[in-house]
């Protein structure tokens, strides 16, 4: 295999030259498969073989009737803004399997709304009504009425109670209940409980920490709490070192301890440790960052562009926050805090420097605006084009695109640990390198570590930080 | 109907200012009938029809005087009017009359025939279960309703004095027998089907079942306008309100399991009823082995299904607190059990996230640390090189096997109590699958783990990743796997090799992987 790039390119597409529709310039990497394929054809191999056959009509134009001078499609914000708006309406039955995951649908929705410009406001009042009955004596939210408490629709809720902010949704919250839930969550081995009886995960973890810092809930143990027997005292002791034993010898994390490395857990992993201290101590401290940034790397493909969850494993919209979501958190692990930016309109325009990303932000938002959108009628975002739009999707494909829009930045670190996700971050529009979105396609922000906008952040860590006790 | 004697003086006055008060009353409140009466002389055709009809029978002069008002009826026309109207008033003694004149009236009602009973007007038949108002109804339709209605009624009354019979055999502490409950049954699913028929009611199979009578369901409570709010089917509508009433009173009985097993049945990924149902099967001591056939079935048919595997993951932990944990030969059984169960599922869905995680967690509860387990995970990386989650499972069973290594070593770092003779097997087992196919990630970062594990350098394998490439940089060059460059870089720069290093970076970044050019360009910085 002694040939140049170039040559080989052409052995795989025959000797004429690319050509695309509307004469867009798109560069090789993403029209082409792989430099470098196995000749020995297994199952997994057949199938990203035909994940870049499908993918590439999309990425080269001939599936979009408009592109811009760079291949890639308007984001069709309109198509999108309805379809969430949708799914926030009446359900029919068949959505009866979302019946125990229904915050999630709020938070996806809500989210990503508020990443399309839309305002939240009208959702406010009907949000805490909805959430209302969800919230159980014992404390914590469950999917509906009557169900369990449990962390994930726990943190939906509390995030999407955040996203529509005011007096009246953070008070919608039992904070004592929340605090004596999570104490019941808590494990002897420092990590936590879904549910009480539930899985162990370090999505526990993750959503654990996000609520006992959005609520400012106390972090002393309640005397029946199992951790107790194991001599803990606190909420979060032992927690980094419970997800320092999630990273895999692949140099990614797995669910728990032992299990194989998964995009979606890394996140959760990173996040989590950013709450309990600034990321340049505890991701240092905690992870093995080579081994960590190697593996997430490794995730981006191409021609595809997007990201994949697992080693060998097919690409899908949804990494794009998963995975995607982790490089602010690396980057600030690297830099530390790097002080405010000069001026009070931030960095001057970088439009002349190279892009010193870790990851490919253009082959990602090439993905996203190319595969993930569906231009049917019936709008949102998708996992690659043989699939159905769905809420999951839209929020993390846009959270995905958001952060590869803009640039996160560590600006002070907290002045004491104890403060629990007392970092300040800022962002700015990310303009180094080439920019092959058309500015009004650039969406809203998130913060780094808790997935909704800072303003949404601030406002609720502000309401709740006058708190002592209950 | 009886009529007091009194002694009150009826005026004409009286009677006049009664029947003006009606006249008009009358005239504001239903204009509309005024212009609507031209048409009740032919036979009726519908109930409602008749029912008009029915009305101006009972009640005379009353179509005139819709049509002409009071002023314009003949003064006998008025007399028969104010008399039909004073009827009922006189008979209640809302009127009070002197004997004589009270006599004198209801000579007058019988010598006019004036009817006693006046039928109201607009008269309401109700609506159907479309909405349809029974009025509508033609008569052999509303003699098909009204035997439905009858029949109803009458199985109403079979279905009290069941309750009744129950009720009266349970004061006594028995029950009855099953005869009459199956005849009960029947008769329910009856008079739901009467009940839907005329109503649109649907009581679903739980309310039909005289087994939950004593239960009484909480339904959903959620405004109108919830956000994201699914439009349930009746069935599970009713389930889940028995499952909160249940779940409320922290009832765990047999009913209750099989009330579970409906849920789980229209949504497997409702994680409130698994867990209420450990908590069923743990309270009531049922056979685990029992349950796990059962569980066995759902997950053949939910193969993404999680909340399957946790509950599989408690039942283990149940059945080795209680039984397998003192009885090693039973444990081993188990295990063989569940590993053959696990492989069944693997087939179909291999690198299915849950399944594996239960697989790892059964091996160390169980300590089945065994040859066949590696066995069958090699035969899996066989079929499928780059399934890299049988990777994940073999490094697993070969790193975390207390018999040779350190509890509580993080995954990436040096175990000394790993034996050397291990870490050979398995960097040649690595070296020989990355042969077959040496751009598959799996394997290359297996090899990595294992070093890393064993504390041997990278450059150990620096031989054995240099066959993948050739005359780097050069016009001729020739690279099979990016990850062997990607490695040897590590090597290079530890040998000291520093330009060779960043060959392999810059070659990475500009030829083979571009895609991560970013990341290569960071190594490529970090390289001193």
């Amino acid at each position: 295999m002694a040939a140049s790039v170039e040559q080989q390119q052409q052995q795989q597409v025959g000797p004429a030259p690319p050509s695309t529709q509307q004469g867009a310039s798109i560069p090789s990497l993403f029209m082409f498969p792989p430099m470098i394929r196995d000749a020995l054809e297994t199952d997994s191999s057949n199938i990203q073989d035909e994940t870049v056959d499908e993918i590439l009509p999309f990425l080269t134009g001939k599936e979009h009737s408009q592109l811009n001078a760079h291949g890639i499609p308007r984001l069709d914000k309109q198509r999108h803004v309805r379809f969430l708006k949708k799914q926030l309406g009446a359900l029919p039955s068949m959505f009866v399997g979302a019946d125990p995951s229904r915050p999630w649908i709020f938070y996806w929705c809500l989210n990503a709304l508020s990443l399309l410009g839309e305002d939240l406001e009208p959702y406010r009042a009907r949000l805490i009504e909805t959430v209302r009955p969800m919230q159980n004596k014992t404390g914590g939210f469950g999917g509906g009425f009557g169900q369990s408490s449990h962390l994930a629709t726990t943190y939906a809720t509390i995030l999407s109670l955040a996203l529509v902010g005011g007096d009246e949704a953070f008070e919608a919250v039992d904070r004592r209940g929340m605090w004596k839930w999570l104490c019941q969550l808590k494990q002897q081995d420092g990590g936590f409980q879904m549910a009480v009886g539930g899985e162990e995960d370090v999505r526990g973890a993750y959503c654990a920490a996000v609520v006992i810092s959005l609520l400012n809930l106390p972090l002393e143990l309640s005397s029946d709490s199992p951790a107790c027997a194991a001599g803990h005292t606190s909420l979060l002791s032992g927690l980094a070192e419970w997800v320092r034993l999630c990273q895999t010898y692949e140099g990614g994390v797995s669910a728990t301890h032992g299990i194989e490395a998964h995009g979606a857990y890394a996140f959760c992993a990173l996040g989590c440790l950013s709450i309990i201290d600034s990321p340049h101590r505890s991701i240092r401290r905690y992870m093995d960052v080579p081994r960590l940034i190697s593996w997430l790397s490794s995730r981006q493909y191409a021609p595809e562009g997007g990201f994949s969850g697992r080693t060998n494993k097919l690409v899908d919209g949804c990494y794009s926050h998963w995975v995607g979501g982790c490089w602010p958190l690396i980057e600030a692990g690297l830099s530390g805090p790097e002080g405010p930016t000069a001026g009070p309109a931030g960095r001057p325009m970088e439009d002349t420097e190279a892009d010193d990303s870790l990851f490919s932000r253009n082959g990602l938002i090439r993905y996203i605006l190319c595969c993930c959108q569906d231009m049917s009628r019936r709008g949102g975002m998708r996992d690659k084009p043989s699939k159905y739009s769905d809420a999951y999707h839209t929020c993390y494909v846009l959270s995905g695109l958001s952060s590869a829009q803009n640039k996160w930045r560590l600006v002070a670190s907290r002045a004491d640990e104890a403060l629990l996700g007392g970092d300040v971050w800022e962002v700015l529009p990310h303009t180094k390198g080439e920019q092959i979105f058309d500015e009004d396609d650039r969406i809203g922000t998130l913060h780094p570590v808790y997935a909704i906008p800072q303003h949404s952040v601030d406002a609720i860590r502000s309401y709740f930080s006058s708190k002592e006790g209950f | 109907m009886v009529c007091a004697e009194r002694d009150f003086t009826l005026t004409k006055r009286t009677l006049m200012s009664v029947a003006s008060l009606h006249a008009t009353a009358i005239r504001q409140l239903t204009p509309a009938l005024l212009s609507s009466t031209a048409t009740t002389d032919a036979p009726p055709v519908t109930v409602g029809e008749r029912s008009k009809q029915r009305y101006y029978q009972t009640n005379p002069v009353e179509r005139r005087f819709e049509e002409v008002g009071f002023p314009g009826l003949t003064p006998a026309e008025k007399k028969t009017y104010t008399h039909s109207r004073l009827i009922l008033p006189v008979a209640n003694r809302q009127v009070s009359l002197s004997n004589k004149t009270d006599r004198e009236y209801w000579k007058q009602v019988t010598k006019e025939g004036l009817p006693c009973r006046r039928l109201k007007n607009n008269y309401s038949w109700g609506t159907d279960k479309h909405g349809r108002d029974v009025g509508t109804y033609r008569f052999e339709e509303l003699k098909k309703r009204s035997l439905s209605q009858a029949k109803l009624t009458a199985l109403t009354v079979l279905h009290r004095q069941f309750l009744l019979k129950r009720e009266a055999a349970r004061s006594k502490g028995a029950e009855l027998p099953q005869e009459d409950i199956d005849q009960e049954k029947k008769r329910r699913q009856e008079m739901a089907a009467l009940k839907r028929e005329l109503y649109g009611e649907i009581p679903g199979p739980l309310g039909n079942d005289p087994e939950w009578d004593d239960v009484i369901p909480i339904p959903q409570e959620e405004p109108q306008d919830a956000l994201a709010r699914i439009a349930y089917t009746d069935d599970y509508a009713e389930a889940v309100s028995y499952l909160r009433a249940v779940m409320a009173s922290e009832e765990y009985s047999p009913r209750c399991l099989r009330l579970t097993e409906h849920v789980i049945a229209m949504n497997p990924g409702h994680y409130t009823v698994w867990l209420y149902r450990f908590k069923i099967v743990s309270a009531l001591k049922l056979s685990i082995t029992d349950e796990i056939q059962w569980l066995n079935d759902v997950a053949l048919n939910h193969l993404k299904n999680y909340q399957i595997w946790h509950h599989r993951q408690l039942l283990l932990d149940h059945h080795f607190a209680n039984t397998l944990s003192s009885d090693a030969e039973a444990a081993k059984q188990f295990a063989k059990s569940e590993t053959d169960f696990i492989s069944k599922i693997l087939a179909k869905d291999t690198k299915n996230y849950h399944v594996w995680s239960y697989r790892q967690y059964l091996i160390t509860k169980l300590n089945y640390w065994s040859p066949f387990e590696l066995a069958t995970t090699q035969s899996m990386i066989e079929d499928d090189l780059r399934n890299n989650s049988a990777w994940s499972h073999r490094f697993f069973i070969v790193f975390s096997d207390p018999s040779h290594s350190t509890k509580g070593s993080a995954a990436t770092e040096y175990d000394p109590k790993v034996p050397g003779a291990i870490l050979d097997r398995e960097i040649a087992y690595a070296e020989e699958k990355i042969k077959l196919a040496p751009q598959n990630q799996s394997s290359w970062l297996y090899l990595r783990g294992v070093l890393a594990k064993g504390g041997r350098g990278l450059d150990t394998v620096g031989d054995f990743a240099s066959q993948f490439f050739s005359n780097l940089g050069a016009e001729d060059e020739e690279v099979t796997s990016s990850h062997a460059l990607d490695l040897m870089s590590e090597v290079y720069h530890k040998q000291g090799e520093i330009e060779k290093a960043k060959l392999c970076l810059v070659e990475l970044s500009e030829k083979w992987d571009p895609v991560r050019e970013g990341y290569w360009k960071y190594r490529l910085s970090e390289l001193k």
